[in-house]
């Protein structure tokens, strides 16, 4: 399986992320735990590159890719590639939350990375050509259909 | 998502129902403006109809239970769904509610 989206800069258009995100899920036949965790770490993911590559700009792209991968183990990953062109951002460095603390203490914000690096088995970032270049990649369960 | 609250003497209870996502969470905020108007209250979410949550979601119900806080009220989730329950988990979130 490959396949790709393309979204401009606008929050609104998180509800187009959801229902390409539901689609693959029913293309890979995902359970809804897996469909659930790929929402939002995507979703996450797609946000902060909206909140923070084009500041002042609107109308600008970010593209999204899916592949799914069989490794010589057996296990089954989908490689997902979010790629901006807007300034460099490496949200991999962004400071973690510290999730111990009481709600009078507890920051609002900071959890968006923190969820995508701790849903996905792996997150890299490089800059290249102009582009900032998010990696993803999520480890299937077992027993799902490679299609 | 729809967010519908109802008010009985010493408890405001919100029902939340759909995707609270970065997409749906201004909406939302405005929205709830009745429970933070209550937060000296008992105020009860009841989650059994939501459907998914992102970090903008989960901003908002700390800036609720953070308003309960300074006000002497509390916060209860009642029928969370295990997979929302596993991002309360994740974020250190399910410490600071109570659940039923």
């Amino acid at each position: 399986m490959q396949k790709s989206l393309s979204l401009i800069n606008d929050i609104s258009q998180v509800t187009v992320l959801a229902e390409w995100v539901s689609l693959m899920g029913k293309e890979l036949f995902l359970p809804m735990h897996t469909i659930f965790q790929l929402n939002l770490a995507l979703e996450e993911a797609v946000v902060n590159v909206m909140n923070y590559a084009y500041p002042g700009k609107k109308g600008q792209y970010v593209t999204l890719t899916a592949k799914t991968v069989k490794n010589i183990d057996g296990s089954e990953h989908i490689i997902f590639v979010l790629k901006d062109n807007g300034i460099p951002f490496d949200p991999t460095q962004a400071p973690k939350p510290d999730t111990t603390l009481t709600a009078e203490k507890r920051n609002i914000g900071g959890l968006g990375i923190f969820l995508v690096q701790h849903l996905m088995e792996s997150v890299t970032y490089e800059r290249r050509e102009e582009n900032n270049i998010l990696t993803m990649k999520y480890r299937l369960p077992q027993n799902t259909p490679m299609l | 998502m729809t967010l519908e609250i109802q008010q009985d003497k010493d408890t405001i209870t919100g029902r939340l129902e759909g995707r609270l996502d970065t997409a749906t969470s201004q909406q939302f905020a405005a929205e709830m403006s009745p429970l933070l108007n209550n937060a000296d209250k008992h105020i009860v979410l009841d989650c059994s109809r939501l459907e998914f949550i992102s970090s903008s979601g989960l901003r908002l119900f700390l800036s609720l239970r953070k308003a309960t806080i300074a006000k002497g009220g509390d916060v209860t989730i009642t029928g969370i769904t295990d997979e929302i329950k596993q991002v309360f988990t994740i974020t250190g979130f399910y410490s600071l509610f109570n659940f039923k």
